[in-house]
């Protein structure tokens, strides 16, 4: 029976470990100054997360659950290898967050307007003209 | 023969995973390994199939010490007061040259203490890896080249 | 007895693999750039994680569950550097800097030769 007790208590130490290191990844993912950064903090949070639904596992004594963490991992792994593709297909462009961000939107709601405008060959469509251009104001 | 063996192993093995040991379950895993079997033929038929099946498990052995190592060392080190870190990106001299054998020994470093790789060249000759201490880089290669590298050698040659 | 074996090695995976984690998340906060962080997610968080689906297959106590944790772990375990290696190759190859403290980039020099 003290090794139930051993158990029990180790479960919910483990559980308050996790949730301090579920927090700090969290922080990094805010924090973090590059996208790279980033990326590796939310793969560090989908392990976390799996070594939560392995105790809740322990806990209630469905080993179901180890079948959605495995899920759950191959999920993770095919969502870095995706972010690692889009780094590497969007290039460097990295400047103090929200700047470039806020400069990219700007220039994408910006670009369209004068397109529009200036050809004459979409009559047609000039119903959309002014359409897009208040979309570009707000 | 050893076909036959082997997919009743992976039948087995299907019937354990799969958590139900009924006969329809079993015959099942074993039209699933034949198939699996059938589809890999042609690197089952290289020689000396079983005698490195010995070094192969001297190499998984291996690979698990250094990944126990490497988190420990890890683990250490990051919660030291003062972390002292000469990080750097070094070349490595590939010797293996089948590209499974480069994924595989890239693979390992990844796992080793203190060592991720990053790269490989396009020429498949030089493997790019990032140590976290680079304060010793020969030792650290020679370490690379006269253990993992080549275990690999043997286990898969 | 041999339950409260299982029970104690359980509690042992479990507060190892939280160690782990933590180690991990640690690090992630404390190292000074991004290749160095890598470093602590791909090798403790790994370990960690893997621990603690290690944990649940010795608690069940039969063949399959153990089996299907045991799956789970290598899947864990091959699949962590891949990615940690694809991640660390996209971000170079764009060009993310290493730490100033760093102390050689043979790879950059690689790069302007080609």
């Amino acid at each position: 029976m003290t090794a139930q007790m051993v158990l029990s208590f180790s479960i919910w130490l483990a559980l308050v470990v996790l949730c301090v290191s579920f927090l700090m990844t969290v922080w990094r993912v805010i924090k973090g100054p590059t996208l790279p950064d980033r990326v590796v903090a939310l793969d560090m949070l989908t392990g976390i997360v799996i070594g939560f639904i392995a105790l809740i596992a322990i806990r209630t004594g469905f080993t179901l659950y180890i079948d959605i963490a495995i899920s759950l991992g191959l999920v993770g792994f095919l969502a870095t290898v995706a972010f690692a593709r889009f780094v590497l297909s969007r290039g460097g462009r990295e400047g103090p967050p929200g700047e470039t961000a806020k400069a990219e939107m700007i220039k994408a709601l910006a670009a369209p307007v004068p397109e529009t405008r200036r050809s004459p060959r979409k009559k047609p469509a000039t119903g959309t003209g002014p359409a897009v251009r208040r979309k570009a104001k707000k | 023969m050893i076909t036959y063996i082997l997919s009743l192993v992976f039948a087995v093995v299907w019937v354990a995973v799969t958590g139900s040991a009924t006969l329809h379950n079993l015959i099942f895993g074993f039209a699933l390994s034949t198939l699996a079997l059938w589809i890999v033929r042609g690197e089952m038929n290289a020689r000396g199939y079983w005698r490195r099946f010995g070094r192969i498990l001297s190499l998984l052995a291996l690979f698990f010490k250094e990944l126990a190592l490497s988190a420990w060392k890890v683990a250490v080190l990051v919660v030291s007061p003062r972390m002292d870190l000469k990080p750097g990106i070094f070349a490595f001299p590939l010797t293996v040259t089948r590209d499974f054998e480069i994924t595989l020994l890239a693979n390992l470093i990844t796992l080793t203490p203190g060592t991720l790789s990053v790269d490989v060249s396009a020429d498949r000759r030089t493997l790019f890896v990032h140590a976290i201490d680079c304060s010793d880089v020969e030792a650290t290669k020679r370490d690379i080249a006269e253990g993992f590298e080549r275990k690999i050698i043997e286990a898969f040659r | 007895m041999i339950d409260g074996f299982l029970a104690l090695l359980t509690a042992f995976l479990v507060l190892s693999g939280a160690g782990f984690a933590l180690a991990a998340a640690i690090g992630l906060n404390r190292l000074p750039d991004l290749y160095t962080r890598m470093h602590a997610a791909s090798k403790a968080g790994t370990v960690g994680s893997g621990l603690l689906l290690l944990a649940v297959g010795v608690h069940a106590g039969d063949l399959p569950t153990f089996a299907r944790a045991l799956a789970g772990f290598f899947f864990f375990v091959l699949t962590a550097p891949i990615s940690a290696h694809l991640l660390a190759m996209a971000a170079h190859r764009v060009g993310y800097p290493l730490h100033a403290e760093s102390v050689r980039d043979e790879m950059k020099d690689y790069d302007k030769r080609i």
